[in-house]
């Protein structure tokens, strides 16, 4: 007999005409890993949010423990033992971790006066039990990426879940700190905690969870047993046709430096060196990947790269000019271009059409037939041409960007300076939080730009990336290049994590 | 996923549902604030239609009053569209009045050009004030909002220290006195209609308007100045250079601030007098929030806001009722337009949905 905590019956989730969630019915076993797959927009996070209480479902029905529930807000959720791990941490940077811990949650005196010293021993009593080492006086904007994210589990702890949603827990994680993260996931699960599990990383799916359920179209594909399964047939069964994951490489020989820098070094926004004495150059056609946990200084230097951060020291050389004190603008007069890691913060104006995003950067570098003025046919007819070519699902090009989903966007941000007329391109997280089919789509892009020519530096935080597309893998750590290596089948994933971890450095020769 | 029902939404439909709610509610407030002050509030409204339409005479005033608001608020379209919260047009304006009240009564010049030149010299006059608030932006970071304002004294008591002494006064003459020679009569626009105080100022205005949004709409900097108010680092990131744009934008928005002061002075004032325009700057700014941003719209708003502004003057001609009481009604609407009707409805849409599945059978949770 199953132990079901957590079930759902028939659960029909509609935003207005979508259908994002329909007829849902899963089961979670107590006291299991349960992981939750599909594309981006198969409902995976829609379902959670209901079950965390954030959305409330059309129609069906949450079981906790065989209760009915109706959440009204997370913190019913919460009362009834759920609790949710964001992709995005949900951390106030300017408040110490314990203060964190604390908010929303507060032990007081008589109702009034914060108890922190209760409030102490509880968590230090948790991290302690779960084996947990988090600095508690430390600020949060202080800690590195998969700190935080142990922080965001001690939280959903101590407001007493027993049902752990965790949304893409590993994209932003070393290989060593999945590691960790798993570890900490058994051990709560060898204590009767129940963990769901959001991601699209079938390795670790494989590696870690005890029940599978795949998601399609915001329906269950089907509940399998990882035993029963292969990677190959759960990416199968999530894109609904065969998936290739090994990208069409075709050798390929790679020209002169064209994309040189020279020990630039760069600030943070709060004097904080950043980037340190960097130097490294891009081959015409190459990919050059850098590695490196979140908040090495990849986006100061990035940014610098672009003209949107002044270099405190160095240069940047581009087809022989310096181009060190250029604006963006300039940057995209000479033909670089560049897709930002951040694509509602950076790369779009949610507001605006598709048209108007399609056009940013494209007005500047191709400009239109009369100089001041927008030819609105010109301007459709390239944004049509980036809809189409990187498959943009959408009804209109009128639609504002706001109505696609976060893959299209991302299709669209990375379409937009693909379909430039470029020499060199700076990528960011071209992948991030996309499901499979767009991730192989965009890695396919990636390749074929570079065989035309295109060189490319490629910055992501997903090591499986950097590793599968870049020609020439660097390694950042703590603002340096710590390792420059060549990639190959044979080089290891658990190498470049030590570099990434500070734990190996090299004498960089260029 | 986390999809956005946006384009769902019946946009349209609530734009309408918003003025005909502001309206309503701005109605039934103003009657109550006459009946409480013992005036009848369909004498009140007879009055009011009566000094706005009623007569020629009556359109003529509509239309002068819509004429200074329709371009402060064109003005201050340029500049929210943008994000930029230049809340220093009535300064702005100020000084352009002064400037070309100068230039009308110093200058001999042939008609059609000494007002061009007056409206030219107001203009300027204007974008040379913004520039200040403009630099202390780009340069110093200094928030626009907190320097055009408090600029605004600084336009109103500068304008006024000049009048004393271009004209030659000292302290003891009467503050109402306070003002330039008379402009030559080469300055001064023609009537629009004869008799009446509507001049040829609507016209410029008009054009300012539809500029404007031929502007926006099919310009290539209209479409980066649009992108800098959405998303500022999209736009830089998109090679827009935000500094340029802001200053752009910025001395744009005071050169039209300062072409109100011309085209006043030039139409109906003749001189420059100290303190002449109350609150023809924030007029604009209102105008504008209510037509939210869009330029077409503000045309259609100031044409109201110079109907309620002349017929509050002939409403405390014949009635006993205060003109403030339509400044009050005018404030209101501006509030009841801004109310977020999308969140209301969202928050009044998952409360039902929460009440069905509660009827549903659901257990109690609490």
């Amino acid at each position: 007999m199953k132990d079901i905590i957590l079930e759902t019956k028939g659960i029909v989730k509609k935003f207005g005409s979508l259908v994002a969630n329909n007829n849902i019915s899963i089961q979670v076993e107590r006291a299991s890993i349960h992981a939750i797959i599909g594309e981006n927009g198969a409902g995976k996070s829609t379902l959670m949010n209901m079950i965390a209480g954030i959305f409330k479902p059309t129609l069906g029905e949450i079981y906790v423990g065989g209760e009915k529930q109706v959440f009204k807000s997370p913190n019913d959720a919460a009362d009834k033992g759920i609790g949710m791990v964001h992709q995005e941490f949900m951390l106030y940077p300017d408040l110490k971790v314990i203060d964190n811990l604390m908010m929303g949650f507060e032990k007081t005196h008589h109702g009034v006066f914060l108890d922190k010293k209760k409030a102490r021993i509880d968590i230090l009593k948790i991290c302690k039990g779960y084996n947990f080492n988090i600095p508690l006086d430390e600020y949060a904007r202080d800690l590195p990426v998969s700190m935080k994210q142990q922080v965001e589990i001690v939280k959903v702890l101590y407001k007493g879940a027993d049902i752990i949603i965790l949304d893409e827990p590993t994209s932003v994680l070393t290989p060593q700190g999945i590691e960790g993260l798993f570890n900490a996931l058994r051990l709560l699960k060898s204590m009767g905690k129940t963990i769901i599990l959001i991601t699209h990383k079938l390795k670790e799916v494989m590696e870690i969870s005890d029940a599978i359920t795949v998601l399609k179209n915001g329906e269950v594909m089907g509940s399998v047993l990882p035993r029963d399964v292969n990677e190959q047939i759960l990416a199968n069964m999530m894109v609904g046709r065969n998936v290739l994951f090994d990208t069409k490489k075709s050798p390929k020989t790679l020209g002169e430096p064209i994309f040189q820098v020279e020990n630039l070094s760069a600030h943070d926004d709060n004097y904080v060196e950043k980037v340190k004495n960097v130097s490294f150059d891009v081959k015409k056609g190459e990919i050059v990947g850098i590695a490196g946990v979140a908040g090495s200084g990849q986006t100061e230097l990035v940014e610098c790269l672009f003209g949107l951060r002044k270099a405190s020291g160095g240069k940047v050389i581009f087809n022989g000019n310096d181009i060190t004190k250029k604006s963006p603008r300039e940057h995209r007069l000479a033909k670089i271009g560049y897709v930002p890691q951040d694509r509602l913060a950076t790369g779009t104006s949610v507001e605006a059409n598709i048209t108007e995003n399609a056009i940013m950067g494209y007005h500047i570098t191709h400009g239109f037939k009369h100089p001041m003025l927008i030819d609105y046919k010109q301007a459709n007819d390239f944004a049509q041409q980036v809809v189409n070519d990187f498959r943009v699902k959408t009804e209109s090009l009128k639609n504002p960007v706001s109505s696609l989903s976060g893959g299209n966007i991302q299709k669209l941000v990375v379409g937009r300076e693909f379909e430039q007329d470029i020499d060199f391109l700076i990528i960011e997280d071209p992948t991030r939080g996309i499901d499979v089919g767009a991730i192989e789509f965009i890695w396919q892009k990636i390749i074929d730009i570079s065989q035309q020519g295109i060189s490319v530096l490629l910055i992501s935080h997903e090591l499986g990336e950097v590793m599968e597309l870049s020609d020439r893998i660097l390694v950042m750590y703590n603002g340096e290049i710590v390792g420059n290596l060549k990639n190959s089948d044979t080089l290891d994933e658990k190498e470049v994590g030590l570099y990434m971890l500070g734990g190996k450095k090299d004498e960089i020769a260029q | 996923m986390k999809s956005r029902n946006r384009k769902n939404f019946p946009d349209i439909a609530l734009n309408a549902a918003r003025y005909v709610f502001a309206f309503i509610m701005v109605a039934l407030v103003g009657a109550l604030l006459i009946k409480s002050q013992g005036n009848d509030p369909l004498e009140a409204l007879r009055a009011i239609a009566d000094g706005a339409f009623g007569s020629r005479r009556a359109i003529g005033t509509t239309i002068r009053w819509m004429t200074p608001t329709l371009i402060t608020s064109i003005s201050a379209v340029i500049a929210f569209r943008s994000g930029i919260w230049n809340v220093g047009i009535e300064g702005q304006m100020y000084m352009g009045a002064f400037m070309s009240a100068v230039v009308g009564y110093e200058l001999c010049l042939p008609r059609g050009l000494h007002i061009v030149v007056c409206i030219l010299v107001a203009g300027l006059s204007g974008m040379l004030f913004a520039l200040i608030p403009a630099l202390l932006k780009s340069y110093l970071n200094v928030n626009e909002l907190i320097s055009t304002l408090m600029l605004n004294y600084a336009a109103t008591f500068l304008t006024e220290y000049m009048t004393f002494k271009y004209m030659g006064f000292d302290s003891s003459v009467l503050a109402d006195a306070v003002a330039t020679n008379e402009m030559q009569e080469t300055a001064r626009l023609a009537k629009l209609i004869p008799k009446t105080s509507a001049t040829t100022a609507i016209i410029i205005a008009l054009a300012l308007a539809i500029g404007v949004y031929l502007f926006y709409r099919y310009t290539v900097k209209g479409y980066e100045f649009k992108m800098v108010g959405e998303n500022l680092r999209f736009s830089k990131y998109g090679g827009v250079n935000s500094r340029r744009t802001f200053m752009t934008i910025f001395l744009v928005s005071g050169f039209i601030a300062g072409i109100c002061g011309g085209t006043e002075m030039c139409g109906n004032f003749g001189k420059f007098r100290t303190a002449f325009a109350t609150n023809l700057g924030w007029d604009g700014v209102m105008v504008t929030s209510i037509a939210q941003n869009n330029p077409l719209v503000c045309v259609l708003v100031s044409y109201i806001w110079g109907a309620l502004k002349a017929g509050s003057l002939h409403l405390e001609r014949v009635t006993s009722n205060n003109r403030l009481i339509v400044n009050i009604v005018q404030a209101l609407f501006v509030l009841m337009v801004s109310v977020d009707f999308k969140s209301l409805y969202a928050t009044f849409q998952n409360h039902r949905q929460y009440k069905k599945l509660r009827r549903q059978g659901g257990s109690e949770t609490e």
